[in-house]
């Protein structure tokens, strides 16, 4: 038992997060380079999971959870589960269906579109679709006729694994809302001294580290559950559910810290708690996923 | 990263499983710290017979010096054994022991460590006083050297088992006109010292299980200075971490024992069936889950480091609160039979009434935020 990253996942992540800092800041989020795709296709970003790379899914929690604090693109998930599950080595959209028509998101060069129907995680060819501003402003959204047909993905290991990487994309926008929330306290002065000396200020920035340890211990051992096929339904479906409240509760929270400024567009908190809008309807837990026993 | 136990750490769990099953008794542990005190000792020392004492305490004190994988795999059998509480012993077990094990001499430790484990001293805590609570450098009680004893003056309150209890840790100021934290001292108080007068007081849930002490003209012998004088803050405050980091393991482990029988009960009952009540069950299965997994995360950091992580502060802020939840879960599931509760019973409404403690003893849940917010995000200290 040994629930701390080795030194190789250590590495992975280190290279993440500095790939990102370097290339992908969050504050970009809303405006990202149009070859943005191409360069995390060519860092190995999306083919990371395919079956070949024999990476497991600890490794690939660590290495998302550093990608979703810098709001990577949403279709990084779909395209990971369709990389390991069905050997699509390209970008596919997120599919999020809806009563009489499904929502597609990042489908911008995607020939293929993967999301939940049911219980099992499906995909299918999408053509050309007129894309709308979206809720999270890093990615579009395009409204289709649900699919005649339907690939299903028989495993129901699919399934998780797309619940287990938005939980670990949750758990990094809930990192990034509490770093954000700590770095303006230590700045933003009133009352001739910085906002975090007041309690009420450390006090909300204390609650939200603590979603984050939750979260993120919850999502260290859902991927191993996963990897040892050892009660992995519940133990990711906790981990969702933990992820998808840190990240929305720690999205709140950044924008009361940030007081004014927190409010406006101009500003970054907002990006945070529209993206864990977004997650919150990615392969969400259910109550009886968690009762079961 | 896994979370698999080896061959020789699962056989570990079997040999403490098998033990638990044939020797857990079958009557409960009194209530009153003064009805339990011959129960809590007889357990102790049935618990260090058999060798489950000490687990993770070195062998040269009469601990068994296996890892502390192994000390949190016995807990987790002992609470789905339904094992008793070790009570009286919590202290010294959890708390002097471990303070003595980092900081006293060898004398000290050949003398008290194996009483502790035997279960043949019973220890309290003499921290808090009236005008020293989450303000802990605000100590008054004061002890004047003379000679090679310390005279002691002063009171010290919330003391748990203090009149069942044989000896103390006792931190207070041996520097006249000292201030905050320097001039402090931790000393090893035996109970039985003329001038000393207990007070027990009684809980909310009606249980007398701590007192105030008084100190009056008490002498105790300069030998007891434990890390040398003047050096209490620090010894004191490796307690603390101790405390945030793994003392409260069994508590921790309980609480995904208490989530499935409430999961089971709202079953039987049908509560279940109201939507409010199975969403919070959910989100409180998920928060033991994480509690577990936290727990671990913590103990690898141990195993890694030699100590807990930053992190550790986090798990006794949130187990506490969550605790209290699953208590007031607990007690909604009895509906208007709460009220029916009267001092001396031993149920959910007790352990409901009891659980106010956890998030105001041992550095409430408002100073564990002040350190979180200092200690690990950095923001500027208030006091």
């Amino acid at each position: 038992m040994d629930l701390t990253p080795n030194d190789d996942q250590i590495a992975l992540r280190t290279v993440t997060a500095d790939w990102c800092r370097d290339n992908m800041p969050l504050e970009g989020a809303r405006a990202r380079a149009p070859d943005l795709w191409m360069q995390l296709d060519a860092m190995g970003w999306t083919g990371m999971t395919a079956p070949g790379m024999d990476l497991d899914h600890a490794s690939e929690a660590l290495v998302f959870a550093e990608l979703g604090r810098f709001l990577a693109p949403v279709a990084l998930l779909p395209s990971a589960v369709a990389a390991r599950w069905v050997g699509f080595a390209g970008k596919t959209a997120l599919a999020l269906p809806a009563h009489g028509f499904v929502r597609l998101f990042d489908s911008n060069g995607a020939a293929r579109a993967l999301g939940l129907f049911g219980d099992a995680a499906g995909h299918f060819a999408i053509g050309d679709v007129r894309s709308a501003p979206s809720l999270d402003l890093s990615t579009h959204v395009a409204r289709t006729v649900p699919p005649s047909s339907i690939d299903r993905i028989d495993d129901p290991r699919a399934a998780l694994h797309l619940q287990l990487l938005a939980a670990a994309f949750a758990v990094g926008c809930a990192d990034a809302a509490r770093d954000m929330a700590a770095d303006y306290a230590k700045m933003r002065e009133q009352f001739e001294r910085p906002i975090g000396w007041f309690q009420a200020i450390k006090h909300l920035c204390a609650d939200m580290a603590v979603r984050c340890a939750v979260a993120r211990s919850q999502l260290y051992y859902a991927a191993c559950a996963l990897d040892a096929g050892d009660e992995a339904a519940f133990h990711v479906a906790a981990a969702k559910r933990l992820a998808d409240q840190a990240a929305l509760d720690n999205g709140r929270a950044n924008i009361q810290i940030h007081g004014g400024i927190g409010m406006t567009d101009e500003a970054a908190p907002h990006l945070c708690l529209k993206r864990a809008h977004l997650l919150g309807f990615v392969a969400p837990a259910r109550p009886d996923a968690l009762l079961a026993a | 990263m896994d979370i698999g136990f080896s061959p020789e750490e699962t056989h570990f769990r079997e040999e403490c499983r098998e033990w638990l099953h044939a020797n857990v008794p079958a009557e409960k542990r009194p209530l009153d710290a003064v009805d339990a005190i011959d129960f809590d000792k007889a357990w102790q020392r049935r618990l260090f017979d058999a060798g489950w004492a000490g687990i993770n305490w070195p062998a040269a004190y009469g601990g068994r010096g296996l890892s502390i994988v192994q000390q949190v795999v016995w807990l987790e059998e002992y609470a789905k054994a339904h094992a008793p509480w070790i009570g009286a012993n919590f202290v010294g077990i959890n708390h002097g022991g471990p303070t003595l094990i980092l900081n006293a001499s060898e004398e000290q430790k050949a003398y008290h460590l194996p009483r502790i484990l035997k279960g043949e001293a019973i220890w309290c805590q003499g921290f808090s006083e009236p005008g020293a609570g989450s303000d802990l450098a605000g100590i008054k009680t004061r002890g004047r050297i003379e000679g090679d004893e310390i005279v002691i003056n002063g009171s010290k309150i919330w003391t748990s088992f203090a009149h069942v209890a044989d000896w103390q840790e006792l931190v207070l100021r041996t520097e006249e006109g000292s201030r905050r934290h320097t001039g402090l001292s931790w000393v090893i108080c035996d109970m039985h010292t003329p001038g000393i007068t207990v007070r027990p007081i009684r809980k909310m849930s009606g249980q007398t299980e701590f007192a105030e002490v008084f100190y009056d003209d008490v002498r105790v012998p300069l030998a007891n200075v434990v890390g040398g004088l003047g050096n209490g803050w620090k010894v004191a405050m490796s307690t603390l971490s101790f405390e945030r980091g793994t003392g409260f393991i069994a508590d921790q482990v309980k609480q995904s024992q208490e989530i499935r029988e409430l999961i089971a009960a709202a079953r039987a009952n049908g509560m279940i069936g109201d939507d409010r009540i199975a969403d919070q069950l959910a989100q409180m299965r998920a928060e033991v889950a994480a509690v577990r997994a936290m727990t671990y995360r913590n103990i690898s950091e141990v195993v890694r480091t030699g100590q807990p992580g930053p992190e550790a502060s986090v798990i006794r802020l949130f187990t506490s609160d969550l605790g209290q939840r699953l208590e007031r879960m607990a007690v909604l599931l009895k509906g208007a039979d709460m009220l029916d509760f009267q001092y001396g019973d031993d149920n959910a409404v007790q352990d409901y009434l009891r659980g106010f403690a956890a998030t105001i003893a041992g550095g409430s849940a408002q100073i564990q935020r002040d350190i979180i917010g200092e200690r690990l995000l950095g923001l500027p200290k208030s006091r």
